[in-house]
């Protein structure tokens, strides 16, 4: 055997312990209710249309999607809530001694600005193609855009007027699959909907208002919807597109290959993103969304021993962008100055988020 | 006898060595986890089919594994550890260290890159078996494997007294 192999052999060792079976079960188990929801509605629908002879129209109201939870959080009450500052998605429950998986009550939880936590029961948590569905935030908080399995539409809530605006465009929930992802403009009247992360299926950008959309090569992914264009960014190559929200514009390549988008600085030019290289060395590149060029590199400094960046996100100030930071299993984001590279905590967020995947900040599409 | 007894001695019997492969692909104990889970759950739904005569499950699960990891989330998560490797000395630590080195250095290779290694130097799949994991043929497999140990040398220069073979079978 080659010094290869027994390095690998070192290396694999390291593998955890794992007990999967329940918990692939469960999983399996709750998209497969999660289908035959959906058939079970859909037939009853059809029979309902050739009995009735009546045009059946989709419910557009919004019920529960998951079952009540005996804890203490509150849903997300009707009318004026308050802005947000982040939502996150419950972890699966090992329910019992026998340490079965019960991932039945997995749900959309925001958190506001004033400290208060409520549940989203409203907003999709999976679908069958998906083992997260996704939701996301306007980059001042006040906007939450989910997908309602109800109305089989994105629904935007202004949390600070109460108005509820459900899209005019249905779409299916077959079409969210792994790693979708959402972002939603400041006014909320701009959803941008990758079904599928990674993969050629086109996108749609939804004129909540008037229903018009405005398809996204698949090519490319949604990072945020800002000053009435949408960032795009198409990864292998990569491409950078600030498409308006009625179509048009040109992409701009980069010299390099970049992960981690942030949305385009308030100079309407610059972006923050990693090359992808130095994933995992903390250090920033600030690329100009114009000419494609690389603007200069910052390493950041302040992070916490051993941490790492997790992504890049709003900016707060000509000077200063959010980033997402790991250390482990503990999740943190960053005010960093792309000055100087000197980050300052932002928010720490709760020990149980630093084991999710879920975690979903304002202005971007991604979630952690 | 409960419909999932059959799929729950699989995963029993050969989870470890699963988990232990999809670690080296991502290289992070979660991600290993939640990928290695996604895949059985799609296995469980498969299982019927699988647990015939003539199924092979655990080639289809690496399969599985394998093509989940290449199409998978496209931003990568940070591997640990992320701090640059100690200086090599000359004692017992010196494994230690190849597997720190080796960690970094996978993770800069290329998804299919890694998973050919993966393949083809930890499972011990022959060039055969691991095109047909990959769903590539014999010739992509060679030229990934050249490419990807090219890399190593290029990307870890202290592993470059790994004997590296590049066995054709």
């Amino acid at each position: 055997m080659t010094r290869l192999r027994n390095t690998l052999r070192d290396l694999a060792e390291e593998a955890p312990l794992v007990n999967l079976a329940d918990a692939a079960i469960a999983i399996h188990r709750r998209r497969r209710r999660t289908m035959l929801a959906v058939s079970t509605v859909v037939t009853v629908a059809a029979l309902v249309a050739t009995t009735a002879g009546a045009v059946v129209v989709w419910p557009r109201g919004d019920h529960m999607a998951t079952p009540q939870r005996t804890d203490t959080v509150p849903d997300l009450p009707d009318g004026k809530v308050g802005a947000i500052k982040h939502a996150y998605q419950t972890s699966c429950k090992v329910s019992d001694p026998a340490r079965n998986l019960d991932c039945g009550a997995v749900e959309w939880r925001v958190v506001t600005r004033s400290g208060e936590t409520y549940r989203v029961p409203q907003a999709l948590v999976s679908s069958r193609k998906a083992p997260r569905a996704p939701v996301a935030i306007s980059r001042d908080g006040r906007m939450l855009a989910y997908y309602s399995r109800d109305a089989q539409a994105h629904v935007v809530r202004d949390l600070v007027s109460g108005v509820k605006v459900t899209s005019p465009v249905t779409v299916k929930e077959d079409r969210i699959g792994a790693g979708s992802m959402l972002a939603v403009s400041e006014d909320g009247r701009y959803v941008a909907f990758d079904p599928r992360e990674g993969s050629k299926d086109p996108g749609l950008l939804i004129d909540m208002r008037t229903g018009k959309t405005v398809s996204i090569p698949g090519k490319y992914e949604v990072i945020s919807i800002k000053n009435g264009a949408a960032e795009l960014i198409r990864y292998r190559k990569t491409d950078l597109w600030l498409m308006p929200v009625t179509g048009g514009g040109k992409p701009v390549r980069f010299d390099g290959v970049f992960i981690m988008f942030s949305e385009l600085s308030p100079d309407g030019r610059t972006v923050v993103a990693v090359d992808f290289p130095e994933v995992g060395k903390r250090v920033l590149t600030l690329l100009d969304a114009k000419t494609g060029r690389t603007l200069r590199k910052v390493p950041v400094r302040g992070l916490p021993k051993g941490g790492w960046i997790d992504g890049t996100a709003t900016w707060l100030s000509r000077s200063e962008i959010v980033i997402v930071g790991g250390d482990k299993g503990h999740r943190s984001s960053y005010a960093v100055d792309v000055n100087t590279g000197r980050a300052r905590l932002w928010v720490a967020y709760p020990a149980q988020l630093g084991q999710s995947l879920t975690l979903t900040l304002p202005g971007v599409s991604y979630s952690w | 006898m409960n419909r999932h007894d059959g799929f729950r001695e699989f995963v029993l019997a050969r989870q470890q060595a699963l988990m232990r492969t999809a670690y080296l692909l991502v290289g992070d104990a979660h991600l290993a986890e939640d990928l290695l889970q996604s895949v059985l759950a799609r296995v469980v739904g498969h299982w019927p089919k699988l647990s015939r005569d003539g199924g092979n499950p655990e080639a289809y699960t690496r399969k599985a594994l394998v093509n989940q990891y290449i199409s998978w989330r496209r931003r990568p998560r940070p591997e640990s550890p992320s701090a640059d490797p100690p200086e090599r000395g000359s004692s017992s630590e010196e494994a230690t260290l190849d597997r720190i080195v080796l960690h970094q250095a996978l993770a800069k290779l290329t998804r299919k890159q890694r998973a050919v290694i993966v393949l083809r130097f930890w499972e011990d799949l022959t060039e055969a078996q691991t095109a047909d994991a990959l769903g590539c043929s014999i010739g992509n497999v060679k030229s990934q494997t050249h490419h990807a140990l090219a890399r190593l040398r290029a990307l870890a220069p202290e592993l470059s007294d790994l004997h590296i073979e590049e066995v054709a079978r």
